[in-house]
C-alpha cells in the first residue's frame, strides 16, 4: 500500500506541477510575446551572443528617441545560421530586425528587405569603403554594418622597449626593434622572440581569414576572381600559403589546430610576442593576465599590393516576413545615429569611420588607429560574395591549411583546393 | 558449502570452488596442510580480484567525474586562470566572480524557469503515452505492437536536426512559436521512444498472474493496470521518467530552432557565452555547474527507486 501511496503522491504532485506549467506557458517565463505584432512599437532584434552588448545602448537611446523598444533574441554563432534559414524558409520570422555576419549577407539576400533610404551619400562617404561595398547585393543595400572589426598586430611593448632586447635584434639582424612594418621585419621578430618557452607569433591552422588577408597583400582576389572563376591556385595564393606556412618555426606546436581562441589565449598568457588579431582583442586583455598594460598596437602589415586586412562587419538587416517594417527601420537608422555608442559596451566595436575617428586618440583605444588604417588599406576586401562561402571555408579551405602547416605541399593543396571549390560552385 | 567441507566429503575427489573451479583434494595430515594452502591461496585470490575491481571502479569514477570535477573547478577559476595554456585542474585563485557574472546576466533566471517547465511538462507528456503504448504492446502482443515498437525506435535514429526545423515551422502555424509547450512536445519526440521500450521491459518483468488475481477480486484490466502493475513497475517509472527528464533538460537543438524570448532553455543561455569575440569560460562553467544541481538531486531523490528499476526483471524465472 505504501507504494501505492507514494505513486498516488507522485502523480498528484506531477499533476499540479503540469497544471502550473501548462498555465504558465500561456506567457512564458522569458517576457512578452516574441513574435513582434503588426504596427507596435516592440520589435525583436536577433542577435549573436556577443552582439547584444554591443547594442544594449543604442536600444535603450532608440527608446527615447522614437519610442521604438528591443527585444533581444539572442542565439550563439553555431546555431544562428540554422535558425535564421529555418525561419526564413518557412516565411514566418520570430525577430523584425537581425543582425547578421557579413558572410551570410548572399544566402540570406531573397529574404531581406532594401533599406537603401539610409545609405545617404553621407552615410556612405562615412562607412569604410569596402563595407559600403559588400552592403549592397544587386542593386541594394540590404544592410548596414552595425559595428566592424579587422585584424591588426598586437605585440608585447614591454619586450620591445626592453633595452637588452633591443641591443640583442640590433645585433643580430642589424635594424632597430620596433613594431613591425614589413613582413620581413615580422619573420625576424618572430624568429628572436622564439627562444626559452617563448614564442614570436602564433599561426593559426584552423582559422582561413589571416590567410586571405595575405592574399589580398599579395594582390589577388580571395579564392573568387570578379568573374567568380576560382583563382586559388594562382602565385598570389601560393606566395601568401607559403609566408603563412613558414611562420610554423617561430610558432607554439600543433598550429593545425590553433583558432581564434587559442591564439588569443596563446597572447594573454604571455606565450607569443606578436600576434595579428582582430582590433577588438586589445581591449578585452584581462586585467589579471600577465600581459596587461604591456600591449602595443601596429596597423595590419602591407605587402606587394598594399595595406590590406579582411573585415569582419555584422549588419543589421529587416527581413522581409516581418509585420513591423516601419519601427524596424526606424531602430536600424536609429543604431546607424548612435552608431558611437558601441564602443562603450563591453565589445567596444562600430562601424562609422566618425566614430572611430573621435575614440582613436583616447586612451584605452590604441587600437582603433590601427583598425582605422587598415580597413582603409588600399587592398583591403570583403569575402566573395557567394552563398558557399561557408561551405568553401569548412570543407576546403580549413582542411587545406591544416593540412599546409602540418607540411603539406603548397602548390598540390592549392590544385586540390581548386577543384573542389569548383565541384561546390557548379 | 565452503571447499574445506567439501573436500572432507568427498574423500579427496576433485571438488568445486566456489567460483566454479576444481581443485585437487587429499586427505591426511598433507591433505590438512593442503587444504590450509588453498584456503589462503583462495582468499588471496579473492583479495586481489577485489582489488582489481576497486581499482576499475575508481577508474570508471574518474572517467565520468572528471570532467564534471574539472567544470566545477574552472567555474572557481579567474578569467586568466580559466584560459591557462597548459590548463591547471585546481585555481590558483578562487573565485565566486564567475557565478556573479553568470547568474547575473540577463534571462538566465526565466531560462531556468522555462527549462524546469519544458523539462516537466515534457516527463509528464512521455509517461502519460508510453505506458499505456508499452502495457498495451506487451500484454496484446500483437504483430502490430511489435511494428509499432520497432518503429518507434527507428524514430530514434533519425537525426533531430532532420525534424527539428519542420517541427519549428508546424509549431510556428499553429501559433505555438516560442511557448515550452511547442519544445516539450518537441522533446517528447526524443523522450517517447525510448520511454515506451524502456517501460515495455519493466512489463514484460511483471507476471501475468498478479492482473488475473485482480481481475478475478473484480478489477477492470485498467483497474488492474493502475491498482497492481504500476504500484510494481514503480521503480521502472522513476528510471523512465529521470530519462525522460533528462533527455529534456539537457536538449539543446530543438531549443535553439523553436525558441526566442518568452522560452529559451538554459542549455542556449549557456552557449551564448561562446560569442565571435570570445569565450567566456568562467561565467559559462559557473552556470553549468548551477544547472547540474537540479539533475544530480533528483538522481539522489530518487535513487533507491532507480535501482529497484534497473533491477527490475533480473530475477525474472
Amino acid at each position: 500500500m505504501s507504494t501505492r501511496k507514494t505513486i498516488n503522491r507522485f502523480a498528484t504532485i506531477g499533476g499540479i506541477c503540469t497544471a502550473v506549467a501548462l498555465v504558465a506557458t500561456g506567457c512564458g517565463a522569458g517576457g512578452p510575446t516574441s513574435t513582434g505584432s503588426a504596427g507596435t512599437s516592440t520589435i525583436n532584434v536577433l542577435v549573436e551572443g556577443g552582439g547584444r552588448a554591443e547594442l544594449t545602448g543604442v536600444a535603450e537611446q532608440c527608446k527615447k528617441d522614437t519610442g521604438v523598444e528591443a527585444n533581444f533574441v539572442e542565439l550563439p554563432y553555431d546555431g544562428m545560421f540554422n535558425r535564421l534559414s529555418s525561419e526564413f524558409s518557412s516565411g514566418n520570422v520570430s525577430f523584425d530586425v537581425a543582425a547578421l555576419d557579413s558572410v551570410w549577407l548572399p544566402s540570406f539576400k531573397d529574404a531581406l528587405q532594401p533599406i537603401d533610404e539610409i545609405f545617404t551619400d553621407e552615410a556612405k562617404q562615412d562607412i569604410f569603403p569596402a563595407l559600403v561595398k559588400e552592403a549592397n547585393v544587386d542593386g541594394h543595400f540590404i544592410g548596414l554594418p552595425a559595428w566592424t572589426n579587422a585584424e591588426i598586430i598586437l605585440y608585447r611593448k614591454d619586450l620591445f622597449e626592453d633595452a637588452k632586447n633591443k641591443a640583442d635584434f640590433q645585433a643580430q639582424y642589424g635594424y632597430e626593434l620596433a613594431a613591425p612594418t614589413t613582413w620581413q621585419q615580422y619573420q625576424d621578430i618572430s624568429e628572436f622572440f622564439t627562444r626559452d618557452g617563448m614564442y614570436g607569433t602564433d599561426v593559426k591552422g584552423a582559422v582561413e581569414t589571416e590567410w586571405l588577408a595575405h592574399v589580398l597583400q599579395a594582390g589577388s582576389p580571395m579564392i573568387l576572381d570578379e568573374n567568380n572563376k576560382v583563382v586559388i591556385d594562382n602565385a598570389a595564393h601560393k606566395e601568401a600559403l607559403d609566408f603563412y606556412v613558414g611562420l610554423t618555426k617561430s610558432a607554439p606546436s600543433g598550429a593545425a589546430q590553433v583558432d581564434w581562441n587559442a591564439a588569443q589565449n596563446l597572447f594573454n598568457q604571455g606565450q607569443t610576442a606578436m600576434t595579428r588579431f582582430w582590433a577588438h582583442a586589445y581591449r578585452q586583455i584581462p586585467t589579471d593576465s600577465p600581459v596587461a598594460g604591456k600591449v602595443g598596437t601596429a596597423p595590419m602589415i602591407a605587402g606587394s599590393a598594399g595595406v590590406a586586412g579582411v573585415p569582419g562587419p555584422w549588419y543589421l538587416t529587416v527581413p522581409k516576413a516581418t509585420k513591423n517594417t516601419e519601427a524596424a527601420k526606424k531602430f536600424v537608422q536609429c543604431a546607424y545615429d548612435h552608431n558611437s555608442m558601441g564602443i562603450e559596451s563591453s565589445l567596444g566595436l562600430a562601424s562609422r569611420i566618425s566614430a572611430f575617428e573621435k575614440y582613436q586618440d583616447k586612451e584605452g583605444y590604441e587600437s582603433f588607429g590601427p583598425l582605422i588604417e587598415t580597413l582603409n588599406g588600399k587592398a583591403t576586401a570583403t569575402r566573395p560574395a557567394t552563398e558557399k562561402w561557408q561551405q568553401i571555408v569548412d570543407t576546403v579551405l580549413v582542411p587545406m591549411l591544416q593540412k599546409a602547416v602540418a607540411g603539406g605541399d603548397s602548390a598540390t593543396l592549392l590544385a586540390d583546393a581548386k577543384k573542389q571549390i569548383e565541384d561546390l560552385l557548379k | 558449502m565452503r571447499v574445506a567441507e567439501r573436500t572432507k566429503n568427498d574423500g579427496g575427489k576433485l571438488a568445486p570452488d566456489v567460483a566454479g573451479l576444481y581443485v585437487p583434494t587429499t586427505t591426511g595430515s598433507r591433505g590438512r596442510k593442503r587444504r590450509g594452502v588453498n584456503r589462503e591461496g583462495l582468499e588471496a585470490g579473492r583479495r586481489s580480484t577485489r582489488t582489481l575491481l576497486w581499482i576499475l571502479l575508481a577508474a570508471a569514477m574518474v572517467l565520468y567525474g572528471f570532467p564534471f570535477l574539472y567544470l566545477l573547478f574552472t567555474s572557481f577559476k579567474t578569467p586568466i586562470d580559466a584560459i591557462a595554456v597548459p590548463p591547471t585542474i585546481l585555481p590558483k585563485e578562487w573565485t565566486l566572480e564567475n557565478y556573479t557574472n553568470g547568474l547575473g546576466r540577463n534571462g538566465v533566471l526565466a531560462s531556468f524557469i522555462n527549462s524546469i517547465q519544458t523539462a516537466v511538462i515534457s516527463t509528464v507528456l512521455s509517461l502519460l503515452l508510453a505506458v499505456p503504448a508499452a502495457y498495451g504492446i506487451t500484454r496484446y502482443k500483437t504483430l502490430s505492437g511489435r511494428i509499432f515498437i520497432m518503429a518507434a525506435l527507428v524514430t530514434r535514429m533519425v537525426p533531430p536536426v532532420a525534424i527539428g526545423i519542420p517541427l519549428a515551422s508546424m509549431m510556428a502555424s499553429v501559433g505555438l512559436s516560442d511557448t515550452p509547450i511547442a519544445l516539450s512536445v518537441a522533446h517528447t519526440t526524443i523522450s517517447l521512444p525510448l520511454s515506451i521500450w524502456l517501460m515495455s521491459s519493466f512489463f514484460e518483468a511483471v507476471p501475468k498472474d498478479l492482473e488475473e488475481a485482480a481481475t478475478v477480486d473484480g478489477c477492470s484490466r485498467l483497474g488492474a493496470l493502475w491498482r497492481v502493475v504500476i504500484p510494481v513497475v514503480s521503480g521502472g517509472v522513476a528510471v523512465t521518467a529521470i530519462f525522460a527528464f533528462l533527455a529534456s533538460w539537457n536538449e539543446f537543438l530543438f531549443a535553439l530552432l523553436m525558441t526566442a524570448i518568452r522560452s529559451q532553455t538554459t542549455p542556449v543561455v549557456i552557449a551564448n557565452f561562446q560569442t565571435q569575440f570570445g569565450l567566456d569560460w568562467g561565467s559559462m562553467t559557473a552556470l553549468a555547474t548551477v544547472y547540474s544541481i537540479p539533475v544530480i538531486l533528483l538522481t539522489l531523490l530518487l535513487q533507491r527507486k532507480i535501482v529497484a528499476g534497473m533491477t527490475l526483471g533480473a530475477v525474472k524465472g
